[in-house]
């Protein structure tokens, strides 16, 4: 479920957690926090609301950023973003 | 990350077999414990729809129950809803087990539940601030009311609806945008904002499942869908009916759970972040599904056709509101409340109290917003190709809208940066 094995990293810039928080508040923390951050920084998104699997990437390559790895593992879904 | 088209599940199970190389764990990989993408699986709920309504003349449909549900709550305090003309239209009888709306939502449940255990993504998740309690009731509440007044959902009135050539199904999309607009606004106000939980970096959290229980909770997953499966069939053979509803349900459960297919997120993040993707899904779903219906209905079966009052507009406007404060409509609920997110549980009881509270009403708004407005078929004020040529032409404008509002978004906030 990994992206592109040479884009994973083992060390981010920022982490953000969200949890027990329904749509949209996930993905509109993700953007929030970005914005908060200098371009080429990493953020890790960890959350348990699943949606965002389909809404966290989506919205975070539209808007710009590179998406580095996906996973989801049972009720949790990590992303990994680097700011544009 | 690349997810598989579901569809291509069982084509690539087919190959697999003819090469004796069948991998039971890569197949359940791939396609049980893996999300499924959301634009094949929005088709393929339109298509499953459209056969059902051939198979049964019925709606894959949510709300009406949920009311006949808070009717039967009603009983239980010594009321007597039965009698109110809103139980007279929609119908009162039995239990949920006598009803193929009933045995439509049953299926949902179980097939979401199921599909929700497959992966292991069944946990409690508690709410971490009380707003968001308020906010769930207020919110279902809200979408139950509205949905009922305008008599459907994001599903009779709108997923459904549109390829019943109802043209209150149509009022209530726009309405339900505009709706969908303000709750946007709304809950993205400071008031229901909670401070970012942001650190500074380090090593990437730890997420690893307890394969163990993965394990198990894949094995009691393939217990209730096989259980469900089983009273399916049986109940086939004495009634066929509500036998394909619970089936059928099962079916959609799966699709809303496996896709995480949600109508609150098709509308609200057009506004919020400017994500197309499930919007487009879903005018394509109901182009594919109006076709198929439009067929039956060549065939000789009975079209749902609903009032186009105010009481579409108003109920959409409210449902949209409802649904985004909410952060799910009447299906999305179901299957995150399946997922164990209590949050959802009380948007299912906003719900049940807000179409009950509708169904309390209706006398006193009847007349004046719906029952004094006309019924328009798209396919006899048209007719029948005209209908549906409406239909497509309108589905395709509804598409351009899309794709403009979107391009609109970006070109917008590149100005901003």
């Amino acid at each position: 479920m990994v992206q592109s094995a040479s884009d994973v990293v083992t060390e981010v810039d920022f982490q953000l957690e969200v949890w027990g928080e329904p749509c949209p508040y996930p993905v509109v923390a993700t953007l929030d926090a970005l914005k908060q951050m200098q371009s080429g920084e990493t953020l890790e998104v960890v959350t348990d609301c699943l949606q965002s699997i389909n809404n966290i990437p989506t919205d975070a390559k539209r808007h710009g950023h590179q998406v580095l790895e996906v996973e989801q593992q049972g009720p949790q879904v990590r992303v990994v973003i680097r700011k544009a | 990350m690349r997810r598989p088209a579901w569809p291509t599940c069982l084509l690539s199970l087919a190959f697999s077999m003819g090469e004796n190389v069948v991998s039971w764990q890569a197949f359940k990989q791939a396609y049980l414990i893996r999300f499924w993408s959301p634009v094949p699986a929005v088709i393929a709920a339109g298509v499953l729809s459209a056969i059902f309504f051939g198979l049964t003349g019925g709606l894959w449909a949510v709300t009406g129950e949920f009311t006949r549900w808070g009717g039967h709550l009603a009983q239980l305090f010594g009321a007597h809803p039965e009698n109110w003309t809103y139980f007279q239209i929609i119908g009162l009888k039995g239990t949920p087990l006598d009803r193929a709306g009933g045995m439509m939502l049953i299926g949902m449940f179980g097939g979401a539940l199921a599909a929700a255990l497959w992966a292991n993504n069944v946990s409690i998740r508690l709410p971490q601030h009380k707003r968001r309690i308020a906010q769930a009731v207020i919110g279902g509440a809200l979408a139950g009311f509205g949905a009922r007044l305008a008599m459907g959902c994001n599903l009779a009135a709108f997923f459904t609806g549109i390829p019943q050539f109802s043209l209150h199904a149509w009022i209530f999309a726009l309405a339900t945008a505009v709706g969908t607009y303000l709750g946007a606004k709304l809950t993205l106000l400071p008031m229901f904002r909670v401070p970012l939980k942001l650190t500074k970096g380090g090593a990437k959290r730890n997420i690893a499942q307890d394969k163990q229980k993965a394990s198990n909770r894949f094995r009691l997953g393939m217990v209730i869908f096989g259980l469900m499966a089983i009273w399916g069939v049986v109940t086939l053979l004495d009634s066929p009916k509500l036998g394909i509803a619970l089936l059928f349900g099962m079916g959609f459960g799966l699709l809303i759970e496996r896709a995480q297919i949600c109508f609150t997120s098709a509308f609200r993040d057009m506004w919020i972040t400017g994500r197309t993707q499930m919007a487009i899904a879903i005018v394509l779903g109901m182009a594919v599904s109006a076709l198929a219906t439009f067929s039956y209905i060549e065939l000789g079966l009975t079209q749902k056709v609903m009032w186009a009052g105010p009481n579409v507009v108003i109920g959409g406007v409210l449902f949209g509101i409802g649904i985004v404060l909410a952060g799910g409509c009447e299906t999305g609920w179901m299957y995150r409340a399946m997922e164990g997110q209590v949050h959802f549980w009380w948007v299912g009881l906003g719900t049940i109290l807000g179409a009950l509270g509708l169904a309390a009403m209706w006398d006193s708004v009847a007349t004046p917003l719906a029952t004094s407005w006309p019924k328009v078929n798209l396919l006899e004020s048209l007719g029948p190709w005209g209908g549906l040529g409406m239909t497509f032409a309108l589905l395709g404008l509804s598409l351009l809208a899309i794709l403009w509002w979107e391009k609109r978004f970006f070109a917008r906030q590149r100005q901003e940066n």
